[in-house]
């Protein structure tokens, strides 16, 4: 069985080169390519691939479909706000800004959602389905609520110019978006290794046990709403590097970025990526951010519904990708590569491994 | 077993030239970036099209292009249609380039999105924008990591861009929420007789600031606000804020900064609650006559006075007219006719401004624009200092305010300019300074003190300022 999973498949070969060379050139982006891909078009991608990921983690491999991902992303970002940001003359004039070192602030920031999500986590964990989603959704609702109405922390304006208070080991982001492109990218590289590592821990193994058999898995002894808990926790964590990295890049939180339509946003991409791979994650972020970036400037006939008025075309064609996806390949664009690739050999191989996941929802 | 890995590396060699080819037909490739043309000066142009303001985008748009046209040889592609682009301009030698609109919601995750958009995508060197205060305070947080980039708010009345953050390229040719208001809470105070008043405000920046000059200017005089409620931007129903405020037999009067949808369903809100609407006890601020509420507002209020917009419908005044004569020729039955609204007038000499900043620095850009945007402009209802209008050190402009009152002419609600309050400074005379709070729930704090228009705001009758002083 072990030896199964180290050896390497034609298939798993090419996913390793084209890996590869997504890296290579991902390490050579600034070099590579324009200004405004690799600061904008790139860094999102990392940065919203991270929150995807927590989603992907979550729905592949504890059966959970969660839409707290957005609010932990931006309970993270408002956190840091309050702690990093200055006030007084020139500084910030909205939240606590209570000036801690910024290094300090990001850890306490990243600690702090992480225990909201096992807060938020132990609640949810006894609920499964379509209770499980709305539970979920609940958490995003009164997160949104919440940092509206309390202006002492945020309100409706949220908190502006965190960027400029970013830890001494990183330096001034706005004035060297290079460095920000890099610690996205190793952030969202560090995301990936780490949830392939916590899949084949006994962790991540008993996760998916839950995920399949929770009934059979308490009856063996687990406790399934612990095993759920963690990972939401671990989600949570994951959630947490996205919301930071976001208010380094954007400069901003506020309520508006964890509403329900950047909730649903935030499923868009896990769906459209994949829900059944990690991978699946970048793949939709990239896929979202560019039609977002290159569509909404067209009006398609028929498609716009008042043109640039009501946002373009773009809301009409994320939608009807959206669809597109859920009926010919609910394993999103990752679904869609694995059944080419599996015609195209013509090897017939059955049966999920422990990272790749056998099915997925609640 | 090794000829099947030659054909994985072959697939894979493939699939990467694919990607490759696939990402430089996009444009991503840097060996595709534009080069930058020679003296073309690169403009967007951000508003709202979404959102509790997204009737402002045409308005906006035709405001600064009517500018565009009289003062830089622009030519509109459609006269009904602002947002159809313009061809032709020029200043200082440079051609202008709308290179794109920008389309907010008055939120400031979409101003963040846009404004790079525009700024980052669209390459802009220069933005006229955005609308709305939350927007304006993103705008100015971005503007500040960008030193290059000129930006000239729109028509956004928060105060922070031009006080707290006061980045170097950020430039506002027109007041804050606070500036407009000047003048009002003194005409409760005097006129109406208020001597308690409570304040409903909309929770954010700009609610926040309209709300402080409200409360600055009524405190002045002595008055004291007994109560302030804040309902959340975008609330339908506003039952339990009403009911957060104290009847109205127990205070004079009540100060409504309550926009968007929700002026009108907070207006029936307290119908529902204490009965038909009395004129004397409500004094609102813009959100009362512009903005696409008047016909819903002023039925109910016929004699209410309300905060102006920096404009003064109805002067008759030849630099007025001449204003809203270059703006009906251009896009004559923009905004409804209706020039005097500040999204058209903001826009227009936001525009204005930036064409004499660039004929001043020869179709130079950044520090050289920015130094060479005028300092004085002379907008159409600026009637002070010969019709001059000046900027402070931050860029921010010291202007005329216009207090306004809804009446009955000729049996329908109209609106008209009742006071004339000369130069008022962001600073409401010394109460805002660049190190206190900016306004918020509880700032302005209600003081007493003097303000340089107290006792001296001028009777405005039919379009004309009389000698006449309000008492």
């Amino acid at each position: 069985m072990r030896w199964n999973v180290l050896r390497s498949s034609p298939k798993t070969t090419i996913e390793r080169a084209i890996g590869a060379i997504a890296l290579v050139l991902a390490a050579l982006g600034p070099l590579v390519f324009n200004q405004y891909w690799a600061h904008q078009i790139l860094i999102e991608t990392f940065l919203f691939g991270i929150a995807a990921a927590s989603l992907i983690f979550l729905s592949a491999y504890g059966g959970m479909v969660s839409l707290a991902q957005t609010a932990l992303f931006g309970i993270a970002g408002v956190i840091l706000g309050n702690l990093a940001t200055r006030g007084g003359p020139g500084g910030t004039s909205k939240g606590l800004h209570l000036g801690w070192d910024p290094t300090v602030a990001l850890v306490v920031a990243i600690a702090m959602t992480t225990a909201i999500g096992l807060m938020f986590g132990a609640i949810a964990a006894r609920s499964i389905g379509i209770y499980f989603l709305m539970i979920t959704l609940t958490y995003s609702v009164i997160t949104t609520y919440f940092l509206g109405q309390v202006t002492l922390v945020s309100g409706f304006s949220g908190i502006g110019g965190i960027n400029r208070y970013t830890p001494s080991w990183i330096g001034d982001l706005t004035g060297h978006p290079n460095r920000l492109y890099y610690v996205s990218l190793v952030a969202a590289v560090f995301t990936y290794v780490l949830i392939r590592y916590v899949v084949r821990t006994p962790f991540g193994i008993t996760l998916q046990g839950v995920r399949d058999e929770p009934v059979r898995m308490s009856s063996l002894g687990y406790n399934v709403p612990l095993h759920r808990t963690l990972a939401f926790g671990f989600a949570a964590f994951l959630a947490s590097l996205s919301g930071v990295l976001y208010v380094w890049w954007s400069g901003q939180i506020a309520p508006g970025n964890v509403d329900l339509p950047e909730t649903i946003s935030l499923l868009v991409i896990a769906v459209i990526g994949g829900l059944a791979r990690i991978e699946g994650a970048w793949l939709g972020a990239f896929a979202f951010i560019i039609i977002q970036n290159y569509v909404r400037g067209f009006t398609f006939p028929f498609l716009g519904f008042g043109g640039t008025l009501f946002g373009g075309s773009f809301n009409t064609v994320i939608g009807i990708i959206f669809l597109l996806i859920v009926l010919i390949s609910p394993d999103g664009l990752m679904g869609i590569w694995d059944r080419a690739l599996a015609a195209r050999s013509r090897v017939g191989r059955a049966g999920p491994s422990a990272e790749a996941p056998a099915r997925t929802g609640g | 077993m090794r000829r099947s890995g030659l054909r994985s590396w072959h697939a894979a060699a493939l699939a990467a030239v694919g990607i490759a080819v696939g990402v430089a037909l996009i444009g991503g490739i840097s060996t595709s970036s534009a080069a930058s043309q020679a003296k073309t000066v690169r403009v967007a142009i951000m508003t709202d099209c979404k959102g509790a303001f997204g009737f402002g985008y045409e308005p906006d748009i035709g405001g600064a292009e009517a500018a565009l046209a009289r003062y830089a040889h622009g030519k509109a592609k459609n006269k009904k249609k602002p947002s159809a682009g313009m061809t032709g301009i020029t200043a200082g030698g440079a051609n202008i380039k709308i290179v794109g609109y920008g389309c907010g919601n008055d939120t400031v995750p979409l101003a963040v999105t846009e404004t790079k958009r525009l700024m980052e995508q669209a390459k802009a060197d220069v933005m006229i924008g955005p609308l709305s205060g939350d927007e304006a305070v993103s705008v100015a947080n971005y503007a500040k990591s960008h030193p290059k980039k000129t930006f000239i708010i729109g028509t956004a009345g928060s105060q922070d861009p031009t006080l707290q953050i006061a980045p170097k390229n950020v430039f506002r040719y027109h007041g804050d929420g606070a500036q407009w208001n000047a003048g009002t809470g003194e005409i409760a105070y005097r006129k109406l007789h208020w001597r308690k008043a409570a304040i409903i405000m909309d929770d954010y920046s700009f609610g926040w600031t309209s709300a402080a000059g409200l409360i600055a200017d009524y405190c002045a005089m002595g008055g004291k606000i007994t109560k302030r409620v804040f309902p959340p931007l975008n609330t339908t129903d506003y039952a339990p804020y009403i009911r957060q405020l104290p009847p109205p037999n127990s205070v004079d009067g009540y100060f409504w900064v309550v926009g968007g949808t929700g002026t009108g369903a907070s207006l029936k809100a307290y119908e529902q609650a204490y009965g038909k609407t009395n004129p004397k006890k409500f004094v609102g601020n813009l959100f009362f006559a512009f903005l696409g509420n008047f016909s819903e507002v002023a039925p109910r209020l016929v004699g209410a006075y309300v905060g102006g917009f920096g404009t003064s419908p109805g002067l008759k005044t030849k630099a007025a007219r001449a204003y809203e004569g270059n703006v009906a020729k251009i896009f004559p039955g923009l905004n409804g006719g209706n020039y005097a609204d500040g999204f058209v007038y903001n826009y227009y000499n936001a525009a204005w401004a930036l064409v004499q900043g660039l004929n001043k620095s020869h179709g130079a850009l950044g520090a050289n624009l920015q130094s060479s945007l005028p300092r004085t402009l002379r907008p159409g209802y600026q009637v002070s200092g010969h019709g001059v209008l000046h900027l402070d050190k931050n860029r921010q402009a010291i202007q005329d305010q216009w207090p306004l009152q809804i009446v009955r002419k000729g049996g329908k609600p109209a609106l008209t300019v009742v006071g004339f309050v000369p130069n008022v400074t962001q600073s409401f005379g010394g109460l805002f300074k660049k190190s206190s709070p900016p306004p918020g729930r509880t700032q302005p704090p209600c003081r007493k003190l003097k303000t340089p228009w107290q006792g001296k705001i001028r009777v405005v009758k039919n379009g004309v300022v009389t000698k006449g002083v309000i008492k």
